[in-house]
Formats: structure tokens, C-alpha cells, sequence
């Protein structure tokens, strides 16, 4: 392996075949330089889908109501199902095991104005629970707590970029801010890794909104994380019973889908993890084919050389080479062909990714990169690949008759 | 040194077979320098190649000091080559990227012996042709006669019982065919064994013994008062 003469030869039939090579050479790392620049694409699309439902905790379900479809225990259809208070008391109640955060949602737009600046913003009125489930960061000040909830005071988190809008450059937290008419303190601001509408959010505690929006107990939605032990199917399992015992609770047909919808992020998440298992999958397959044929391109120079070289093999087997010695030879030109370009080609592809992978700013796609797994598995293959290609024409070689090799030129 | 007992040899050509070796018997003693001779299609290097072991016997026994040479693999009659021949061909042989000195020191890698002890071999056998001032020449730079003398002088590198030359001034011209002969003289007269084949009169009678071939049989083996090369050099 480490024989300087072996090497000497191999740099020699490289030096004298330089385009040869080149040219063999650029097909295996053009191979490894797509098959790197696939996987690491189809790892940017997935790490853009995590990222964008890593926005809320991936274990969350929420739950929304709609108007009936079917007639159902003498009620007529559509008729609007309304949440209540007691829908939250009551999943906290049945569901102790299965749930870890819950909060109630309520929507309201409001127009908001601090000194001269106003600016119309929406309103989710919500439990403390809830800044877990949204995975909401807080960078100044605090989130809604039980106290507020209690008292029903008028606080308001605001979002980052109504922060901007209202507040330029000062400070916004103890100030008051003006919903419709009504004085409100803000107690922290807050940011979303999802995108800028979802900066542009208040949030403020359920029990002010419901008894400023007339002493309701009405809600518009829940939002639950489920158990964080919990596998896909039970996942799936505990939605469902949940969907069930709503709809009984809220006398809907159990056909019926649109007046109580519940959304499973178990669920979604499962089906795009296959799906981009299935994109990885075909980038591997896609990769390994172009890889595939450089490695045919190898074996036929191999086998050129082979040929070019029969007198000299002759010779080197008269003088006492034994066919063992001279498979070395050719297996080792081989691979050191294939693993060199193969890394030029990685090299390559591993710094284009690391340039142009940071500037690309579109959520479905993030942070494009290979693991060293890839990359260790990608020089295996190289070596297997260099020994594949250098196999057939070492044999042929090895079994070259000196007698035969030595009448050539007679 | 070669003992030889009623070899036989055949070509297959197509449907036909071609016999060319039709059982000879022959013996060479160590110290010799034959001559083998013959018109073309005598069958004389289909002999020097089974003597060499690049080609194999169909029936008869060879023996090479006292070692049967039969059934061999590729593997163990490239170690018997290396062990026991040297050759030197008609077309040198050279590797052509290699330097004269690379040259003759191939036989001795192939004996795994060290680098550094393989240069000085090298160029002690390389002085002994007297071209130690052309060591790191490649053999494109050099002329025929130089190229034959590295040739042999990578014979001799190997330090083998048997020389084997099959037609050695085939390529070259008179003068230095003659010098090339010298050269082969006296290494035989240091006591190697040599076998020479030729279709050159003249080359034969400077060998102790002339072996004549003639459709596969022996004609002729006579020894011979040699003519020494070197009054014509």
C-alpha cells in the first residue's frame, strides 16, 4: 500500500494520460458532487418543513368549530357549534393523561394607538399554556400568568413588529396602549420564528376579553398539546376520542366533519417526515446511477490501460511479478483515481453549500448541509467504487500470458 | 543444470494441431554457453520458451536444478522466473518509463529486496555492462547496443542460474552484435550458464556448443572451439 515504487507507477501512468484521467476522473466526482448537492437539497427542504411547524410545539391539536352539516338529535343542520368555557374544564377534566398545555382562544382585531401612531392588529386572547403550545419567545417583560387571569386585567404582550409600529425606538413595556378605547399595559414583547404576520399578534388573558366583549364565557378555539410520550398512534388515537366525545358533548352526528374540526399535528408531520424520507430516498438512487457511470467510465480506462500496458505487464511477469502484485497495481491506480476526483467532487459541493447554504432565505428551504455520515458514506462507496471499476481489467491483467504480451511486437 | 527428456510440444491452430517440439532430449551443465540454432519454425524458441517457464510442456519432464518444473501456477512460476532465469529478448524489453537503473533493479523488487540495496546492486551490474554513467537514462535516450547490455545487465541483476537470450543481437548490427557477445562471453567466463538462441552462424561459433533444430528435432549438438568476440570489437 505504502510502496513508494507503486506509486512512482501509478503518478507515471497519471502523468502520461493526463486528459485520459481527467476526463474519468471528472465523471466520479461529478457523480459524488450531485449526489452530495441532492441529499443536502433534499435536507434543506426538510429542514425548512421542520422549521416551519417547529413554530408551534409539533405535539400540538387544536380544535375549531364550524356550522353542522348533517341533522342530528332532533337539531336542524347547520346549526354554528359554539366552544365554552367549560369544553376547556371539561378536556381537563376527561383527559388528565393525554394532555400536557391547554389554552382557549379567542379572535378579536382591534385598532391599537399609542401618542400619534395607530395601527390594526389582531387580538388573541388566550392562558398563560398557551405560550408553550405557540412556542411563543418572549424577549422583553413577561407573558400572560394566572394572576392576570384571575383579576381579568387589561395587559396586552404585543408582537415585534407592533412594538416597531407604535413604539419606534422607545421602550414599550409599563405603557399603555389604547384597544378600542380601552387602556391597556403592555407586559412583554414578543417574537415567532414563523414570519412577520406573526409578529404582528397581541396577546392578552381570555377573561379580560370575555367580559370586555360582554361577559361571555364563549370561546373560538382550543389549543392543546397532547402527551409528549405519546407515539403517532396513540397520537392519533387520543384526537380521536377527543373529536368523539366533542361531538357527543355538542350533539353532532358522528359523521359529520365540519362541526367540530380537529387538527392533529402528529398527523401532518408524519406524512411530510415520509415524504421527504421518499425524496432523500430518490436522491440517494438519482446520485448512486450518475455514480454508477463514472464508475463504468473508470473500469473502461482501466481496461485502455490494461491494453496499453500488456508488453510491459509481460515483462514485469518474465521478470518474476506475480499476478497478485499486478492486480495490486491496477486496483490501486483505480482507487486512487476514484477516491481523488470523488473528493475534488465533495470538496466542491461541500463548499458551494457552504457559501450559497446560509444566503438562502425561503422557509421551505433551510440550511442545505450534508452530515458527516453522508460524507463518510459517500468515501466508502468512492473506495468500493475504484475497486468495482479496477476489478475486471486487475484480473484481466493479472492474467495476461507473458509469452503472449512478449510476441506482440513480433 | 537443464535436463530435458523427450519433450514434447503442439500449437492448436483452429481444427489443426501443429506439432513443434517432437520429443528432445537435452541437458545443459552448469558453465555452459550453448547455442541454439535453427531456420525459423524449428521450433528453437518454442524450446527457450518452455525452458523459461513462459510456456508450458505437453509431454516430457524438465528439470532446472534438480527442481521438476511441472503443473506450475502463474504465481510460483513467476517466483521460479525470478529465482532461477534471467532473460534477455531480441526488442530489449525495457520499460520505457523507467531509467536504466529502474530497469535493472525491477528483477530484485520482485525478490522484495530494500530499495537502497537495490540501487547499489543495480548500479554494480550496471558498471559491470559499463554504462554506470547512463543509470538515470531512460532507455529512449540510449542506443541499441546500450539498450541490450541494461537488458542483460537486468538479467544478471536477479543473480540467476540460467541465462536465457533469444536472438540478443537480433535488432542490432554487426559491430555491435560483437560487443554485445564479448559482453555475454564473459559472464559466461565468470561461470554462468547461458543459453543463446540465434540464426546467426557467426553468433553461434562464439558459443562452447551449438545446438541444431530442424522440424522439432534435434539434428546436431556438437561443442565447438570458441571464437572469442573480442578481436572484433
Amino acid at each position: 500500500m505504502f510502496d513508494r515504487d507503486i506509486w512512482q507507477e501509478i503518478f507515471h501512468s497519471i502523468k502520461s494520460n493526463k486528459l485520459r484521467t481527467f476526463l474519468t476522473g471528472f465523471s466520479v466526482g461529478w457523480g459524488i458532487f450531485i449526489l452530495v448537492m441532492l441529499l443536502a437539497s433534499v435536507n434543506g427542504m426538510q429542514n425548512g418543513f421542520y422549521s416551519q411547524f417547529n413554530d408551534d410545539a409539533t405535539n400540538s391539536i387544536f380544535i375549531r368549530t364550524g356550522v353542522t352539516s348533517k341533522a342530528y338529535a332532533g337539531f336542524e343542520k347547520e346549526r354554528k357549534i359554539q366552544l365554552k368555557n367549560n369544553d376547556v374544564a371539561y378536556i381537563k377534566k376527561s383527559f388528565k393523561k393525554d394532555y400536557e398545555y391547554i389554552s382557549a382562544r379567542m379572535y378579536r382585531n382591534t385598532s391599537a394607538s399609542y401618542k400619534g401612531e395607530t395601527g390594526s392588529y389582531q387580538v388573541q386572547a388566550v392562558h398563560p399554556d398557551h405560550q408553550i403550545i405557540e412556542k411563543t419567545i418572549i424577549t422583553a417583560g413577561r407573558f400572560i400568568n394566572s394572576n392576570d387571569i384571575l383579576s381579568g386585567s387589561k395587559v396586552a404582550v404585543i408582537g415585534r413588529k407592533v412594538a416597531e409600529d407604535l413604539f419606534k425606538e422607545n421602550s414599550p413595556i409599563g405603557e399603555f396602549v389604547i384597544f378600542n378605547k380601552l387602556p391597556f399595559k403592555v407586559i412583554g414583547i414578543f417574537t415567532d420564528e414563523g414570519d412577520d404576520n406573526a409578529e404582528r399578534k397581541i396577546y392578552a388573558p381570555i377573561t379580560t376579553y370575555q367580559k370586555i366583549y360582554s361577559n361571555t364565557d364563549n370561546i373560538d378555539g382550543i389549543v392543546l398539546t397532547y402527551n409528549p410520550t405519546y407515539n403517532l398512534t396513540k397520537a392519533l388515537e387520543f384526537s380521536t376520542r377527543l373529536e368523539n366525545i366533542l361531538k357527543r358533548r355538542h350533539k353532532i352526528s358522528p359523521e359529520d366533519q365540519s362541526g367540530i374540526r380537529i387538527w392533529n399535528y402528529a398527523e401532518a408531520f408524519s406524512d411530510i417526515s415520509s415524504f421527504t424520507s421518499v425524496l432523500s430516498w430518490i436522491g440517494i438512487a438519482v446520485g448512486i446511477l450518475i455514480l454508477i457511470a463514472g464508475i463504468v467510465g473508470i473500469g473502461n480506462i482501466m481496461v485502455f490501460i490494461i491494453k496499453e500496458r500488456t508488453k510491459e505487464i509481460g515483462i514485469r511477469k518474465a521478470l518474476g511479478a506475480v499476478p497478485s502484485q499486478i492486480m495490486k497495481l491496477v486496483l490501486l491506480e483505480s482507487v486512487f483515481i476514484t477516491t481523488l476526483s470523488g473528493f475534488i467532487g465533495l470538496f466542491f459541493a461541500t463548499s458551494i453549500l457552504a457559501l450559497v447554504g446560509p444566503a438562502i432565505q425561503s422557509p421551505a428551504f433551510t440550511n442545505p448541509s450534508v452530515s458527516f455520515t453522508i460524507v463518510l458514506t459517500a468515501t466508502i462507496i468512492l473506495i468500493v467504487a475504484g475497486l468495482l471499476a479496477g476489478l475486471i481489467p486487475a484480473m484481466k491483467a493479472a492474467n495476461i500470458k507473458p509469452i503472449v504480451a512478449l510476441r506482440d511486437d513480433k | 543444470m537443464i535436463e530435458i527428456k523427450d519433450l514434447h510440444k503442439s500449437y492448436k491452430m483452429g481444427s489443426n494441431s501443429l506439432h513443434v517440439l517432437k520429443g528432445i532430449n537435452f541437458s545443459v551443465k552448469e558453465g555452459e554457453l550453448v547455442a541454439i540454432m535453427g531456420s525459423s519454425g524449428s521450433g528453437k524458441s518454442t524450446l527457450l520458451n518452455i525452458l523459461g517457464m513462459l510456456d508450458e510442456l505437453d509431454k516430457g519432464s524438465y528439470e532446472l536444478d534438480n527442481v521438476p518444473i511441472k503443473n506450475l501456477n502463474e504465481t510460483k512460476a513467476a517466483q521460479y522466473r525470478n529465482k532461477f532465469l534471467g532473460f534477455v529478448f531480441q526488442s530489449f524489453n525495457l520499460i520505457n518509463y523507467k531509467s536504466a537503473m529502474e530497469n535493472v533493479a525491477l528483477p530484485l523488487y520482485y525478490q522484495k529486496v530494500g530499495r537502497k540495496e537495490r540501487q547499489e546492486k543495480a548500479l554494480k551490474y550496471l558498471e559491470q555492462v559499463g554504462l554506470k554513467q547512463w543509470a538515470s537514462h531512460l532507455p529512449s535516450e540510449l542506443s541499441g547496443g546500450q539498450k541490450q547490455r541494461v537488458a542483460i545487465a537486468r538479467a544478471l541483476a536477479a543473480e540467476p542460474k540460467v541465462l536465457l537470450a533469444d536472438e540478443p543481437t537480433g535488432a542490432l548490427d554487426s559491430k555491435t552484435s560483437y560487443e554485445v557477445m564479448d559482453l555475454i562471453q564473459k559472464i559466461n567466463d565468470a561461470g554462468n550458464t547461458i543459453l543463446i538462441v540465434t540464426h546467426e552462424p557467426d553468433i553461434a561459433t562464439m558459443c562452447k556448443r551449438i545446438v541444431h533444430l530442424k522440424d522439432g528435432v534435434i539434428i546436431e549438438d556438437k561443442n565447438v572451439e570458441q571464437v572469442r568476440a573480442e578481436k572484433y570489437v
